[in-house]
Formats: structure tokens, sequence, C-alpha cells
């Protein structure tokens, strides 16, 4: 699942039998939260099972999925990179090249909504949908409703052991609403909480971080740089649904990526949320995406148009991005949409270093190595 | 309880020089001036001494715990106006309460005043039990009862009791 997301939460208040000490779940899912970290909200209609994370995980991997059987979800979201795949755009199994990156699904379970540009997707288990069955990009390139898929699946032996460990109640187990439920439910777990700054944040290890880090951690944290006030919170990423945490409207916001003398100052199609709600005013308005893990899920920006987190620093500094030439000239600065917060700074290169190390404080190598989230296939 | 967040939402005049002084000047003193009789300058040890309180927040839905000393009982030492001298044209002046990296917010005497509310508005140095981090601390104002976070002010350093002009 590319460029959309779905953070389908709705709070489940009898499933949501979440052992506080532990935070081990009522049939044993555990997420290994440190203290102190927030869990996830997890849907009414879809608790999580280890059993459906299991069979999430077989399919998240498994080619299958993909009508020329070349690509499975884990082509664009890979673990080794967080969960997104290098690429400035993804690229569909038909060849494709699509609008915008694949985002990265590390915490994802915490998502107030999914997509770069859709304010409407929040749920995994719609999202899930998309890179089946989308027709504009084609990325697995399934057709609806999905008998083939579910045709393809019952012939693997493993599957069916699988999806009827998953749903027990269902005589026919095998169909397209348990492969969204099971994915979703997999993509939950995907959770980022061993970073070195997890460690000092909610673990109080005050040597997990360095000096420089902790210096890093100030200016983010100052008004001049005013990092936190879009990628606040645990999770760096402006709102998030948490288990017993308010409610939380989704943030889209221009950054003086682009300003174009055309019409629309965003090159299409990548318009932002303008792009559903067709309010001029959201032009270039796109996601806050998550933090964490930044350092290993290059490159940047919502086109992968900026390549290192040098020179991300030096598209906030200038308070917009300044094109000289080309069709994407224009100074992104004076952006009609820009937001306030995007204002511009000064950095001396000591400070820019140890804002650096505070981000590479975000990698979770734990996460990226994980054999709960790794390849079952590979082990046949 | 109610949600803090990181997000700080009030307008704040931006100033690049401001940048070279976060994080390399690390004010461990809190500075109590203005319109009080007895300005003060604490530290944390001075904290420590007078009487505690704590409140307690949900951050992203999980619990935590805020120790420090009410702002009434910091402001009360510095012989600012509070309970009955709390009146007339008293009300008519408001804290000014600056951080380290220049934000500013304001509080007007009698919302943290005893004889006018019970809000447990405290100047904070420990969380669960521990030193704020750096880009918290040493000092924040915790306004529990604030329904967004924006005046819980990080890095703080000074407060200034200004008096309207008549």
């Amino acid at each position: 699942m590319s460029r959309s997301g779905a953070f389908g939460v709705a709070v489940s208040a009898l499933l949501l039998a979440t052992v506080v000490a532990g935070r081990a779940r009522a049939d044993g899912w555990d997420f290994q939260l440190p203290h102190g970290f927030p869990s996830p909200r997890i849907p009414a209609d879809n608790p999580l099972t280890s059993a459906k994370v299991e069979l999430g995980r077989y399919l998240f991997y498994d080619t299958r999925l993909s009508a020329n059987e070349t690509q499975a979800c884990a082509t664009c979201h890979q673990q080794a990179r967080a969960f997104t795949d290098g690429r400035a755009r993804a690229v569909g199994s038909t060849g494709q090249v699509h609008p915008r990156g694949s985002m990265s699904l590390v915490n994802v379970a915490f998502a107030s909504a999914l997509a770069w540009a859709n304010p409407n997707l929040h749920r995994l288990e719609d999202q899930a949908l998309i890179p089946m069955f989308g027709v504009d990009p084609i990325e697995l390139g399934m057709t609806a409703p999905g008998d083939a898929l579910t045709a393809r699946l019952e012939a693997v032996p493993i599957y069916a052991r699988l999806f009827a460990d998953a749903f027990p109640a269902d005589p026919t187990p095998v169909t397209v609403e348990h492969v969204r439920q099971s994915l979703a439910s997999f993509e939950r777990t995907i959770i980022s909480a061993r970073s070195p700054y997890d460690r000092y944040h909610f673990e109080r290890e005050d040597d997990a971080i360095s000096a420089d880090a902790k210096r890093g951690e100030v200016l983010f944290f100052s008004q001049p740089l005013s990092c936190f006030r879009c990628h606040s919170g645990f999770n760096f990423s402006g709102a998030v649904e948490t288990e017993g945490g308010d409610p939380r409207s989704p943030e889209f916001h221009n950054t003086g990526l682009y300003n174009l003398s055309t019409a629309l100052s965003y090159p299409p199609p990548n318009t932002g949320t303008y792009e559903v709600t067709h309010d001029p005013s959201d032009v270039g308005k796109f996601k806050v995406p998550t933090l964490r893990n930044i350092a290993v899920t290059a490159p940047y920006m919502h086109d992968g148009s900026i390549e290192t987190l040098d020179a991300v620093l030096d598209h906030y500094a200038a308070g917009g991005r300044t094109i000289s030439s080309g069709p994407y000239a224009g100074v992104g600065h004076d952006n009609p949409n820009k937001s306030p917060i995007v204002h511009g700074f000064v950095l001396t290169p000591s400070q820019r270093a140890d804002l650096i190390a505070f981000l590479e404080t975000l990698t979770d190598r734990a996460l990226l190595t994980d054999e709960r989230l790794s390849n079952p296939w590979k082990k046949k | 309880m109610k949600t803090l967040t990181f997000a700080v939402l009030a307008a704040v005049t931006f100033s690049v020089g401001l940048v070279a002084q976060t994080a390399q000047t690390a004010a461990d003193t809190l500075i109590v001036g203005g319109a009080v009789k007895t300005p003060l300058t604490l530290t944390a040890a001075d904290l420590a001494k007078m009487p505690r309180t704590t409140v307690s927040v949900t951050e992203d839905g999980t619990d935590v715990h805020y120790g420090g000393v009410l702002l009434a009982d910091i402001l009360k030492r510095a012989g600012a106006p509070n309970g009955a001298a709390l009146r007339g044209k008293a009300l008519a002046s408001y804290l000014l309460c600056e951080a380290k990296d220049g934000y500013r917010v304001v509080f007007a005497l009698a919302e943290f005043d005893p004889d006018f509310t019970d809000n447990p508005i405290i100047v904070a140095d420990t969380r669960d039990g521990k030193p704020l981090f750096d880009y918290q601390g040493p000092f924040r104002i915790m306004a529990p009862r604030d329904k967004k976070a924006a005046r819980g002010i990080r890095m703080l350093t000074k407060l200034t009791v200004v008096q309207l002009p008549d």
C-alpha cells in the first residue's frame, strides 16, 4: 500500500483489553511498548488478533497480490527502509510511475489520515483496496471485486490454515474483506517505539542520545525553528489517534515547495488536498508525515523531490524552496497557501549538525530488523 | 486531565537572533520581577524547598505527572498582589511569562489566585519525578485546565508582573 493510508480508528472498549503492565492484548498480542508510550486504537469491527496479524504478514509479503505476481505490498514498503522504497515516486507492478512516493507504514496505527493528500481516508481496511484494485495509478493491478485473488489464495495450502485460524467462525474465510482486515492488522503492528529517542524519552536513559542530539532536540522544539508545531507529539507527525487520547483532525500543510506561475501553484497531479476538496486554498497541502526513522527514508517530501535531510533543512530554513529555472520555476517562499509556520530561520553549521543528530535518534534499528515484521516466505 | 500536545498555536514574533541563544545559554534560574515588592531569582533548589504540587495530565492518551510549585505561591513570595489585595486596580495587571526561545504568554493574576479559583497552575520542574527534558526545562508552566497546551510555556526563564497604567 502506498501513498494512501487509512488510519481507521474506532475505539473498541471491550476488545481493547489492554493489560497495562505488559500491554499484552487479550489474545496474547503484545505491542512491546515502553512505559508511557501511547497505545494505538484498534477498530471495534476488526479486533487485533495474533492469527490475523500473522495472516496479514504472509499477505503483505506475497506477490500473488499483484495481477502479474511481480509485486507485493512489501515491494514499496520495505522493512529495512522503514517500510518505504527509497524511490522518489513509487512504481507499480506494470511499471507505471506514481505521482507520489511510498509513505512509511511506521506507526500507521496512530495516523489520523492515511494518504499524502486525501483527508477522507482514515481506515487501513479501506486503504488496502487502493493498491490492490486501483487503476489510476495501477499498483498491484488486481481486478475488483477480487475473485481472481481469492481463487489464487485458495490454491495455496498454507493459506487454508492461516485464514481458518484468523477467522474461525467463517466456514469460507478466504475473502477480500478478510484480506483487508488481515493486512490492516499486520500494519497496525508496525510500531516504532524502541529508537534511542524512545529510550531517552520514555525509559529515561539519559545517555541514550548524545549531547549533540539533545541540543538538536531543543532546536527542534524552539519557536524560531518551530519544527514541533507540525511534527508534533510522540509520533512527530501531527494529529494522532491513541487509545484514551482525544480525537484530533488530520493536518495538511503547504510548505512552499513550489510556486508555479500557472493557475495552480503546484505541479499537477500533485496539487495536494485540492485534488479532493477542489478548494483553491488547499492547493499544495500535504499530510505531515512522521519523522520517525526519517534518516532511512530518503528521498523526502510527497514527490521525493528533496534527496537529503540537509537539503530538507535548506528548504525550511529558506521558508520555502526556490526553483530558478525549468518548468517548475518559482519562489516557494511566496506561495499564497504556504503555512505561516514555515517562516524560515538561520542555523549555524554546528546547530544544523545538532538538529540532524537529533533526527537520527528517531531511527529504530530494532524495527528495521524485527523478525515479527519480516518476510515469512523466506523461511519456507 | 486533558490532552496536552507539543503543538503551540499562539503566534510568536520570530527573531533570527533567538536561534543562537537556543540550547546554548542554559538559564537555570527563574527571574520574578516587574510590579512586585520583592524581585526573586529562583533556582531549582529554591523551588524544591517550597510547598510542592503535582498536576496530572494526559499526553497522547498517557498519564503524565508534573511536579512543581503553585504559581500563586511564587507570586505571593515576590509580593505580587494576591488574595484580599487582588482587587481594584490590581486586577488590571497580568503576568508575562517568557521563555529562553522567545516564546511568551500571559495570565491574568486572578487566573491562578486561590481567592478567585482553585486552578492549580504551577511552575513545574519535574516530569514523572525526574527533571524536565532540556527542551522543556528546567522550568515550565503547566496550566492543566487549559484545553490547549499553548500556555504551557516551556524553557521558562522570566515572570514579570505588569500593572496596566491608570
